[in-house]
């Protein structure tokens, strides 16, 4: 029979796979015979046919079973039974060995699990309102020089009763300050002060988002003297009591009726607050009417009827008359924005979202995937290295009538035992550490792994790590001839093998060594923040909210501070020189051409204020305590600000910002108005009255911290006794400023110790690997006269050649990183090359001390010992 | 009664087997029922094959090998005791049914064409 006349081989060869033996001959016969037959009238067809047939023939009925023998369930169980009892005994054999291995995937689940749960608690955000995917926020893209910057605020007065898409609009007011943190006084305690923040709102906010109300009118912001306050707040304020009904007293003078009291705003809703308030009181706490008020921008919210297009929402919002001409004028577009997704992706560049937190998300999920895999090799690794110990089980279980399957399903099961074990060890290591964690991340997020989809996300986890742990192991040690291990000619699956763990090796390094040298980085730079001279003092300055009571008496309350020895000097100012705000491009200065528009920091502050944040007097004069000029106002201009503009005789010299006319004064130094990550501008501080003020400076003594705080407390007490005083001191402010660092620090120092961890576990099971496989070679050379030195170093040796190639991928990698997260700074530190080269070193001699633990006991052994064996 | 019940391709595999007799086998019974007019897979054969050897109306014998097959040998089916008497039964039980049809039925074409006349 000539080739071309078979039938098509792929299908043939499918057929032989699949088929019953006892069946085969049979049912091939038939299909070559219709083969044969058709063919003399056309190939084609008869080979269509062929294959027809085959796929036909695939039924249940005619499937190969599993085994040929015949097992029945009984020896299934005793199989099971078996594996259990050689998996335990295993266990407790080496118990070092196995307690590492499950230290190893324990300290990695771990890590993954608070990573699954932080992130899932990232995605969560304001996704628990009924109406989710329905709430749009209003942002707006205003042009400027052809670039965009974007706000999340909206103008108050956008009328959208002409979209025939939202059905309902919310505004929001909310901010950090008077008048949204307001001093409420407990029912009973009438001269005490509980500050808490809340929002002014218009009518809908309680029917567009889903805050659950606990008692009382459904729309409490209908009315315009009614107060919604959380369960929190009537707490504080009432106790056990209903507060329904209650008047409270805002700023001790505009009484409101508490009409609701709803549950307390989850931690994971991007609206926070403990009071809603209508918008009449806004007006008359900021006594502005209703054209003022229809200026103000405020949050915006949507809800639409039905989920739609954010393109065509977005599209109905920019078209008049809801765009009206006056937004129009000011170079405003709006863009409506999924509600849901703000919380993560909120960062925007030139008008188009370039993501935000969900970039740490998955970082992190990355970082977590990274670890697992490495927690994986070590099991792999470590369990690699124990095959040559069990080969003889495996051997024995084969001759004895285990096919591969069996032994493949051994392996398995003790992968799936293993990971079970260090999955609920991780659970409970979740459990004891969240508090910690909270503390780490500086959010309360509430571990609840039985929530929503992560039991699912969990399952699914469990399976991955079970597949990717016991697959190779199962797949190697399964294969080994029974013949060939019981006459000890193993060979522990040749050289590929074991270049895939040295591979593996590598990685582990490689990874280690880029999260030490980034965690060195990030840890040089903080150092470098916190003892950065920013140009003025900012340790031992107190910062104070006054009332404005308090600042109009501002001269005697500064009399009694002075009183105290701990204290020398104070004054008041307008603006926080850490945190200033944004610049300002409305100065004018003599010689300033009309295109420049330079931005200046221009921080208002009392005559005493430069003396008291230390500035130094360079040129010219401080402010004096008499205005020496009625009609301009005196400024104090750093020396950047005197250069930016040019001037050769700044003394004297007559600025404008906006339209006030000032004189210049004096030039003090530089200094930092905000964080490092963005170059320093020049400044100007002019003078305003004490009245003016937003904030009382304390300049205290090093080292008198409590008495310095103890003694403006107590004088405080004198001049406002109902109040507490609201302090802050200026240097936990300047780290508040680091906060997203400071938290990536802490993690990455955990992610450090976890890599090390793991780094260890796989250094260590490579080289308990290497000894078992070398202790007769270590045997024969110290009977001919090796060192230990020697030895040591044979040991070594394996390492160097993957400890070089680690670093060579680590170092360019972990350079570029560092580096790129240095430049988001403006003001850094030199790339600390003694960093890399330490954390080579380091990992030297990590290889080194553990090849020096496991060999040690190996080297006092006699070798008449390792060498008789077997 | 299942098991005992004959399936109407069941039947005509078992009659197609006494027909072949002794060399029927996958491929003939086939072709013997497309030349009926019916168009069948030959796996839809086999699994009638195997299902009636399991109800015990058949049992097999492998044949010879022929070069058609490349060099395979036929699974050869032979009616057994039980076999003939399922067909016996089956055909008893029709000719019984069609008896019992009372003449006229059988005379009119369709119900309607008493309404027509």
């Amino acid at each position: 029979m000539s080739r071309k006349q078979l039938p098509p081989r792929w299908a043939d060869r499918f057929l032989e796979w699949y088929c019953r033996p006892e069946l085969l001959e049979e049912i091939q016969g038939d299909a070559y015979e219709l083969f044969k037959r058709t063919y003399a009238k056309s190939p084609l067809r008869a080979k269509w046919l062929f294959v027809w047939n085959v796929l036909r023939f695939f039924r249940l009925r005619n499937i190969r079973k599993k085994s040929h023998l015949q097992t029945s369930f009984l020896v299934y169980i005793a199989m099971i039974q078996n594996i259990i009892l050689v998996t335990l005994r295993n266990f407790m054999r080496n118990p070092l060995h196995s307690f590492i291995n499950l230290m190893g995937l324990s300290v990695g689940l771990t890590c993954v699990l608070f990573i699954i749960l932080w992130s899932s608690y990232e995605f969560s955000y304001d996704r628990s309102h009924t109406a989710a995917v329905r709430i749009f926020k209003v942002l707006s893209h205003v042009e400027s020089d052809g670039t965009f910057q974007t706000y999340d605020v909206a103008s108050v007065a956008l009328d959208v009763s002409t979209v025939p898409e939202v059905s309902k609009i919310v505004s929001v007011a909310s901010g950090s300050r008077w008048p949204f943190e307001l001093c409420f006084r407990p029912d009973e305690k009438l001269n005490e002060c509980v500050y808490l923040n809340g929002v002014y709102a218009s009518e809908d906010l309680f029917s567009v988002f889903s805050f659950p109300i606990v008692a009382g009118d459904p729309q409490p912001l209908k009315h315009n003297g009614s107060i919604a306050i959380s369960e929190k707040m009537s707490q504080m304020l009432f106790g056990d009591k209903s507060p329904l009904g209650k008047t409270i007293k805002i700023d001790d003078t505009r009484e409101v009726v508490i009409a609701t009291v709803f549950q307390n705003i989850p931690d994971n809703s991007s609206i926070q607050f403990d009071f809603a308030l209508p918008y009449a009181i806004l007006k008359k706490q900021w006594g502005i009417n209703d054209d003022q008020f229809s200026k103000q921008f405020f949050n915006i919210y949507l809800l639409t009827h039905q989920v739609i297009p954010t393109a065509q929402l977005t599209d109905r919002i920019n078209r008049e008359p809801v765009l009206t001409e006056a937004i129009k004028q000011d170079h405003i577009s709006y863009e409506a924005y999924p509600f849901a997704d703000w919380h993560l992706k909120s960062k925007f560049e030139n008008g188009k979202n370039t993501g935000g937190q969900i970039e740490y998300v998955y970082l992190f999920l990355l970082l977590g995937a990274l670890v697992v895999l490495m927690a994986v090799i070590n099991f792999v690794n470590l369990s690699m290295a124990r095959a040559t110990l069990r080969a003889k089980e495996i051997g024995i279980r084969k001759v004895t009538g285990a096919g591969r399957g069996a032994i493949s399903m051994q392996f398995l099961g003790e992968a799936f035992a293993t990971v079970l074990v260090s999955f609920i060890i991780s659970l409970f290591l979740v459990q004891m550490l969240s508090p910690l964690f909270n503390t780490l991340l500086g959010k309360p997020i509430v571990y609840n792994i039985w929530s929503g989809n992560l039991p699912l996300y969990l399952f699914v986890l469990l399976s991955i790590v079970v597949v990717l742990a016991g697959a190779y192991p199962a797949w190697v040690m399964s294969s080994f001839e029974p013949t060939r291990i019981l006459k000890n000619q193993l060979n522990t699956g040749g050289s590929r093998p074991g270049a895939l763990r040295k591979t593996l090796l590598v990685i582990q390094l490689t990874v280690s060594v880029v999260i030490v040298v980034f965690s060195g980085v990030l840890y040089q730079q903080l150092h470098f923040i916190q003892n950065k001279n920013i140009g003025f003092d900012r340790d031992h300055v107190l910062r104070i909210e006054p009332t404005y009571r308090l600042l109009l008496k501002f001269d005697v309350f500064k009399q009694e501070l002075l009183k105290s020895p701990f204290i020398s000097m104070t004054g008041t100012a307008g603006a926080n020189p850490l945190n200033s705000g944004g610049g300002n491009t409305g100065v004018t200065w003599p010689g300033k051409l009309p295109d420049n528009n330079l931005s200046f920091k221009t921080i208002p502050c009392s005559y005493e204020f430069p003396g008291t944040i230390g500035l130094q007097i360079l040129q010219g004069r401080d402010f004096k305590q008499e205005n020496s000029d009625s009609l301009r106002t005196e400024v104090l201009l750093t020396e950047s600000a005197v250069a930016a503009m040019g001037l050769s005789q700044p003394i004297g010299e007559e600025i404008q910002i906006g339209q006030s006319p000032c004189v210049i004064i004096g030039i003090v130094n530089n200094f930092h108005t905000s964080s490092l990550h963005e170059t320093m501008l020049p400044v100007i501080l002019y003078r305003i009255p004490h009245k003016q003020s937003s904030a009382i400076y304390v300049n205290y003594e090093n080292g008198k911290t409590a008495e310095a705080l103890e003694y403006v407390k107590q004088v405080y007490r004198q001049f406002e006794p109902s109040f507490t005083m609201r302090y802050w001191f200026q240097n936990e402010t300047y780290q508040d400023m680091y906060k997203t660092e400071v938290i990536a620090s802490r993690l990455i120092l955990v992610f450090t110790c976890i890599a090390l961890i793991i780094a260890f576990i796989g250094i260590f099971g490579l080289v308990m690997f290497n000894l078992t496989r070398k202790i007769k070679e270590i045997g024969i050379r110290i009977v001919f006269g090796a060192t230990s030195l020697e030895v040591y170093l044979l040991l070594f040796n394996q390492f160097f050649g993957l400890l070089i190639m680690s670093l060579l991928i680590a170092i360019p990698v972990a350079w570029l990183t560092a580096n790129t997260w240095l430049q988001g700074f403006a003001y850094r530190i030199e790339m600390p090359w003694w960093i890399f080269v330490s954390s080579g070193v380091c990992l030297a001699a990590l290889i080194l001390s553990i090849i020096w633990m496991q060999a040690f006991v190996t080297l006092r052994t006699n070798p008449s010992t390792s060498l008789t064996r077997d | 009664m299942k098991g005992v019940h004959l399936g109407e391709l069941e039947e005509l595999v078992l009659l197609t087997i006494g027909i072949l007799y002794p060399e029927a086998y996958g491929v003939a019974v086939m072709d013997e029922i497309k030349n009926l007019g019916r168009d069948l897979n030959i796996s839809a054969v086999h699994s009638v094959l195997t299902r009636l050897e399991e109800k015990g109306y058949l049992k097999s014998h492998m044949g010879d090998p022929s070069p058609e097959r490349g060099g395979r040998r036929k699974r050869l089916f032979i009616l057994t005791a039980d076999g003939k008497r399922a067909l016996q039964a089956a055909f008893e039980m029709r000719t019984q049914l069609y008896n019992r049809i009372p003449g006229i039925a059988l005379q009119l074409m369709h119900p309607l064409a008493l309404i027509r006349t």
